[in-house]
């Protein structure tokens, strides 16, 4: 009857002590660490691939740096930043929005950098104009179809989702996730935020279903016929075409839009990264993210997850050539994307767009 | 002694002091957020909320609710009713397995049905392999929809009301059912006249239990794309950062809690004294005939199978096909043990507390217990909101042991009533005059809880102790409101996978979730098919 005790005082030692103070996916990125560690170097990243696990342990490699590493949600992140302060372990804070990056950097968590590499191999549209985070990857939020149902001049602007033709025809993921966040974000700034909120409102009415699912729950949907148009990152698509069984029956059923090509662009966010405001390791922190910026670190950044390397000559990973070889992208401030994001919650709020 | 004689004769006496405290401790974060609600502007994002969301969370909740007991209704009662009243085989065994799927929470059955029964889920794409049809060419149920959420809620929780109605059913005055049976009415009539009414207040607490958690809910809400209250505070404060916004949803979730419980008493109030006759027999199950019995047999089974059996297998088959390329969870199952043990181990003191000082009822006992059955009404949500408000004022980080203490509070806040239950029972079984004895030889209150309760108490310290453990460990919105930075427990990490279409990933914390929760499940069937009726008489 008395077995509780010693559970009850092992759990107020334990927490007493503050125990672990890890998470399940934080850990040393060395399996065989380099024989003379010279430095260290901690991440904060809110990508979650195995691939960067391997990146982490290359880098460690050839560097001899040590590198730790936290992956958590954006949001996470920028608050346990902010409760840090100046005691922050982070040296290099890595997101895959640049909407996000924006909020750390106007949140006085980075600090400008000066590599004459990365303004050299970045091209300028995706960096932020003050040095504080650089694009290192890109992915485009394409409109993906039914090809039995849609013709492709259809569905070649974003707006063709709000027409009247695509009734009970769209399915969408939920408002709240960060890339139709961002979609809405430069819509604001393209189109007028009265324009981006009936357009949001058209494609609203237009729905088959309540938002729900991922990307790639939106491409199975109309593989299965529930719908036929929607909206995914380019990624998501490619990654199926290499997926399983059922995944690859499904996506050849399917067929990408690079939307707006005939005017701005289709929409395009980054995977970047940025040094914190208090790096104890800055030096390293700027040689991380400029081996992220060469030909090896572009490719072990988007072999698995099918991003679109950002500089000139860098290695495809396999399967993007099921895209269109020449597409036209937004050239766009990408921190507005973060300037604008609670207003854009705002906008799909009022739309009814959950 | 009623309120008024006890406020007269009121004097602080040594064992009140334990018992302030406690429930002071249990009662501060809903005090909180009340007050937050209450006297804070609500922030920016209010007047948003308010003209936008505010509709949509308070209708999702309601409706959510309202399916919720209709569903449970009609099927508890009706399983209660069959395994009490008749014989038929293998009833013994389906009495207690009815009772398991409250192991699982709602939002780990929400994972597997909405995959279950997805688009990609094994029947649509049967379907669609078997008639080449395409999903517009037939209608399948949609989970991901209101009805969905009150459907995987049910699923869940309508165990509680199977309990109450059970013990219900099973101590009622066989006279009654007698007496109408020897004037002519028919089975159905009995059910419904005589033991339906009878039952009514048992059903009620049931219904009232079952519908505090659905409106808790946030897991699988959240999932399922249903916009209610308990997301709205979650998601006020993550995506707005505002607690103050929070604060005046939580306000709107409250006054439903309270409608709950005020409906609650005023059935029991008006169903008080209907069993005239309170003399014991057991019931005699009238033995079914063989097409009924098979009848009975398939009802239980379905019941049994669509609850917990299909939904389980789900998971675990998703487990075996990813064959090990699963994202290891053994960092997530040692947070959770010592998040889930810390608030056990402040709620299991506080249960202590509040079951030996309700032995000697006094007003400020009286008290204590108020603040804890308080508390178990109010969603996690909530709760994590008062904690971070308070943690707000002191100027303390969610960071490190701040954190934990701060969650652990809310488990305590939240679950120290279910703790005390099963303690305050076993003194319940002790005789009154051990008591008396100890007063007549001097003992002082204190004294008297210490050396003459306590011991008594500890034998359903387990049961409690065990109940507390497995609340904590399955607790969601409030987990992910406040543990600590880089502290992701099964229960978060099950939501972020899920969240993240990592289904086969999130299937493995979802599992040892459940498996947990069967614990305290089986503790209590055990009791249920060894005690005998009469008992709690």
């Amino acid at each position: 009857m008395k077995w509780y005790v010693p559970l009850a005082a092992a759990c107020v030692f334990l927490s007493a002590c503050g125990g672990p103070s890890g998470t399940s996916e934080e850990s040393e990125a060395a399996a065989t660490p380099p024989a003379e560690p010279t430095g260290l170097l901690n991440v904060y990243s809110a990508r979650h691939y195995d691939s960067d696990k391997e990146l982490y342990k290359r880098f460690e490699a050839e560097t001899g740096i040590r590198v730790r590493f936290r992956e958590s949600g954006a949001a996470e992140l920028l608050e346990a930043m902010k409760a840090e302060g100046d005691k922050s372990p982070a040296d290099v804070i890595i997101s895959s929005d640049a909407g996000t990056l924006y909020r750390f950097k106007a949140a006085g968590l980075m600090q400008p950098i000066e590599s004459d590499i990365l303004l050299d191999r970045i091209p300028e549209h995706f960096r932020d104009p003050d040095h504080n985070w650089y694009g290192l990857a890109k992915r485009l939020r394409v409109i993906v179809y039914d090809p039995a149902r849609v013709e492709p001049d259809q569905v070649d602007e974003y707006a063709d989702l709000a027409s009247a033709n695509f009734e009970g025809e769209i399915c969408m993921r939920s408002s709240t996730n960060i890339y139709n966040l961002s979609l809405m974000g430069e819509l604001i700034d393209r189109l007028g935020k009265d324009t981006a909120e009936a357009w949001a409102r058209s494609v609203v009415a237009n729905f088959a279903r309540l938002p729900q699912g991922g990307d790639t729950g939106q491409i199975e949907a109309i593989a299965a016929g529930q719908c036929s148009a929607a909206l995914v990152n380019h990624y998501y698509w490619v990654r199926m075409t290499q997926g399983s069984d059922a995944q690859r029956k499904s996506v050849e059923k399917t067929m990408l839009s690079f939307p707006q090509q005939d005017s701005w662009g289709a929409h395009v966010n980054v995977t970047g990264a940025g040094v914190a405001a208090h790096a104890p390791h800055k030096e390293a922190a700027i040689q991380f993210i400029e081996w992220l910026a060469t030909e090896e670190g572009q490719f072990l950044l988007t072999t698995e997850t099918k991003e679109i390397p950002l500089v000139a000559g860098a290695e495809m990973p396999e399967g993007l050539d099921r895209l269109p070889p020449d597409f036209k992208e937004s050239v766009f401030s990408l921190n507005k994307l973060g300037e604008n994001q609670a207003e854009a919650q705002a906008i799909y709020d009022r739309a009814g767009w959950n | 002694m009623n309120t008024y004689t006890a406020i007269r004769s009121f004097r602080f006496r040594s064992i009140d002091g334990p018992a302030l405290l406690a429930g002071l401790i249990i009662a501060v974060p809903v005090v909180v957020t009340l007050l937050a609600g209450i006297l804070n502007g609500g922030g920016e994002a209010w007047s948003h909320i308010r003209d936008t969301l505010l509709t949509g969370y308070t209708t999702g909740t309601l409706g959510t609710l309202a399916l919720t007991a209709l569903m449970t209704l009609a099927v508890a009662v009706p399983a209660a009713w069959l395994v009490t009243m008749y014989q038929f085989p293998g009833r013994g065994l389906f009495e207690w397995l009815l009772i398991l799927p409250l192991a699982a929470p709602g939002y780990v059955l929400a994972y597997a049905y909405a995959d279950l029964m997805g688009l990609m889920g094994p029947f649509q794409v049967a379907i669609r392999e078997a008639t080449g049809w395409t999903a517009r060419d037939y209608w399948f149920p949609d989970m991901r929809s209101l009805p969905g959420l009150a459907f995987v809620l049910t699923c869940a929780l309508y165990p509680y009301v199977y309990l109450t109605a059970r013990a219900a059913f099973v101590s009622q005055s066989v006279c009654a059912l007698e007496a109408a049976r020897s004037l002519g009415a028919s089975s159905a009539r009995r059910f419904w006249q005589v033991a339906l009414p009878a039952a009514r207040p048992a059903i009620a607490a049931g219904l009232a239990l079952t519908l505090m958690e659905a409106a808790a809910d946030y897991g699988a809400a959240e999932y399922l794309g249903v916009p209610t209250l308990t997301f709205g505070i979650v998601r006020a404060w993550q995506s707005f950062g505002e607690p103050a916004a929070a604060a005046r949803l939580a306000l709107v979730l409250v006054v439903i809690v309270i409608a709950l419980i005020l409906t609650e008493r005023h059935t029991r109030g008006r169903a008080g004294s209907q069993q005239s006759s309170t003399r014991w027999r057991n019931v005699s199950r009238t033995r079914l005939p063989r097409w009924a019995g098979l009848g009975a047999v398939a009802a239980c089974a379905l019941l049994f199978l669509a609850t917990f059996v299909l939904p389980m297998s789900r998971l675990i088959w998703l487990v075996m096909e990813s064959q090990g390329q699963i994202a290891p969870i053994g960092r997530a199952l040692v947070n959770t043990l010592i998040l889930a043990g810390s608030g056990a181990a402040l709620a299991f003191v506080l249960a202590m507390v509040i079951a030996l000082t309700a032995r000697q009822s006094g007003l400020i006992a009286g008290f204590a217990r108020l603040m804890a059955s308080t508390g178990y009404a109010i969603p996690g949500a909530v709760l994590a909101l008062g904690a971070l408000l308070v943690m707000g004022y002191l100027g303390i980080t969610l960071t490190g042991a701040g954190a934990i203490i701060a969650l652990a509070w809310v488990y305590a806040s939240r679950f120290t009533t279910s703790g005390a239950e099963p303690m305050v029972a076993a003194l319940g079984r002790a005789p009154a005059s051990m008591g008396y004895a100890a007063e007549s030889l001097g003992a002082s209150p204190l004294r008297r809880a210490v050396s003459v309760d306590l011991p008594v108490a500890l034998s359903g310290a387990m049961a409690g102790a065990l109940i507390l453990f497995v609340e904590s460990l399955k607790e969601l919105p409030a987990t992910l409101m406040l543990r600590p930075f880089n502290w992701d427990t099964l229960s978060v990490r099950a939501n972020a996978y899920a969240t993240d279409e990592r289904l086969a990933a999130a299937a493995l914390p979802s599992l040892l979730i459940t498996l947990a929760g069967l614990l305290p499940v089986i503790l209590l069937s055990w009791r249920l098919s060894h005690s005998r009726p009469g008992d709690t008489q």
